[in-house]
């Protein structure tokens, strides 16, 4: 119990709810949106759409240690390649992305988005092939336009793959921490120190395993809570 | 539409592929040209495109035999290969049943499985190990696959009730009406027809194992039966001044058993979905 009464009173544990809801709610948010069109995009049958999709896949099988390690590199403020790219763009004093408080949160964001907008994809592209192409054929014969049939067939149809891999990465990002391990390990100071890595962080820095499994408990109920909320609102399963 | 107007809306799609091509690719090829670099030549920018083969070697020579990553990566393969089949046997009439047999309470079932990916693997760890332990698996493959197996498992099965849930309940009573029983109307009927489910869950299910580090940390303390994720961890440690040349190589080792696999999945998928096309 004594566990539970100093993480109440624990400013870390406050700020770090505040970091892990703006990190999943944005992140999440971002990911869905940008899935969800690729999905639709890579089905119009391009050239070399199978090449780029065996890309879009990959930043998502990388281990999220190495993808943190590697955009410490590309971000590297004395001879990160991403500050040079932006500056053939014409942006001259980018900010310190991994160092500057202000930023750090933001840029763990983009590489989250970076690293798993593809799992939204891969989940509702693998759905949007299953579905009967009739439909949309007769959509189409019928004089719909692109536009509609997105809004009114595609979607609907793939509102339940959408739904269960949302769920599936936002609960993946509220318990993850391998990301932030890899890329900022929580800091500078606590910006981008997230609920499961201060829990990581007790446990195997610090050595405080109750105080870890007391806030890892924590997480559970809040997961729990949360996901019951969404179940209400949200049929995951559309045949029940 | 007009042609003009079409070719203007293709150049576009083509513009839009190609920029998701190189946000795709262009950190990964970072990562590939610093792994073949001096210590010393990391703060060049833009980097040479030169490449000095003898450094090359060495840095790989370095990870791969002086850091074990040969074996490391022969290992995952195996507990890798054997994790995903076994989650698929498990998950696939694991969610076949969620899906079409009328189980009393086969909605809370299969939202108490879901909520099992909730744990954070910060939480489990310990006791996982003490399980092992008590099984006397610890330090040992099995004592990986078992807890692997575990945490495939939800989405595995989570994957799976979708697409079974497509598919619509009349196909299996036309196999029923043909005098096909339950478990033949699974696998020869129902089975062809969720292969693209059941390769992206394999997909899941490996990504997995290969990315996971901490239970790993806890339960293996030989070298020889450390898994490449696990191998990563302990090698890239935020406090320690990193050796950029040599970090390279090592995230360059780890991408491409993955990469390979997956080239050679991606022919699977598209067969599985034109498969599942034809019907």
């Amino acid at each position: 119990m004594g566990n539970y009464k100093e993480i109440l009173s624990d400013k870390v544990f406050w700020s770090s709810i505040l970091v892990t809801g703006v990190m999943v709610g944005v992140a999440l948010i971002v990911e869905v949106v940008a899935g969800v069109s690729l999905a639709i995009f890579f089905g119009q049958k391009l050239r070399g759409s199978k090449f780029v999709r065996a890309i879009l896949i990959t930043p998502m099988i990388l281990n999220p240690v190495v993808v943190g390690l590697m955009w410490r590199a590309l971000l590297n403020p004395q001879w990160g390649l991403f500050n040079w790219f932006i500056g053939v763009f014409g942006v001259d004093n980018p900010p310190i992305w991994l160092s500057d408080p202000k930023w750090t949160l933001w840029t763990l964001i983009f590489v989250d988005v970076w690293q798993w907008t593809p799992f939204i994809f891969v989940v509702v592209f693998a759905r949007y092939q299953a579905l009967p192409m009739d439909v949309f054929e007769s959509a189409r014969v019928d004089g719909a336009s692109p536009l509609k049939i997105i809004r009114y067939i595609t979607l609907p149809l793939v509102s339940s793959a959408v739904v269960f891999a949302a769920i599936f990465r936002g609960i993946d990002s509220f318990r993850t921490f391998d990301l932030v391990y890899g890329l900022t390990f929580g800091g500078p100071g606590r910006s981008t120190t997230t609920l499961s890595f201060y829990s990581f962080e007790n446990g195997f820095v610090y050595y405080r395993y109750g105080f870890a499994s007391a806030l890892s408990y924590i997480m559970v109920i809040m997961a729990t809570i949360g996901f019951s909320v969404l179940l209400k609102w949200i049929p995951v399963r559309r045949n029940h | 539409m007009t042609t003009l107007s079409r070719v203007a809306s293709r150049s576009v799609s083509y513009v839009t592929l190609v920029v998701i091509a190189i946000v795709g690719i262009f950190p990964i090829g970072y990562l590939f040209l610093l792994s073949t670099k001096r210590r010393i030549d990391i703060g060049e920018v833009p980097p040479s495109l030169k490449i000095e083969w003898s450094v090359v070697v060495e840095n790989y020579k370095e990870v791969l035999f002086d850091r074990s990553y040969v074996s490391s990566t022969i290992n995952t393969l195996i507990i890798t290969s054997i994790v995903v089949v076994l989650s698929l046997v498990i998950g696939t009439p694991a969610a076949y049943s969620l899906s079409r047999l009328k189980v009393k309470g086969s909605e809370r079932i299969s939202t108490t499985i879901l909520s099992l990916r909730f744990m954070p693997p910060v939480a489990v760890a310990v006791p996982i190990l003490l399980s092992m332990r008590f099984l006397h698996v610890a330090n040992t493959r099995i004592g990986l696959i078992i807890p692997y197996v575990a945490f495939s498992l939800p989405l595995v099965i989570w994957i799976l009730i979708g697409f079974f849930d497509e598919i619509p309940t009349e196909i299996d009573e036309a196999a029923e009406i043909d005098g096909a029983n339950k478990w033949r109307t699974l696998l020869q009927v129902l089975l062809p027809l969720v292969r693209p489910g059941i390769v992206v869950a394999g997909i899941f299910a490996a990504i997995f194992i290969w990315n996971e580090f901490l239970i790993g940390m806890y339960v293996i303390d030989s070298e020889a039966l450390k898994t490449v994720p696990i191998a990563d961890a302990g090698l890239i440690s935020a406090q320690r001044p990193i050796d950029w040349n040599v970090a390279a190589t090592v995230g360059v080792v780890t991408l491409i058993p993955l990469l390979i696999g997956s080239m050679a999945i991606q022919k699977h998928i598209v067969q599985g979905i034109t498969a599942g096309a034809v019907k």
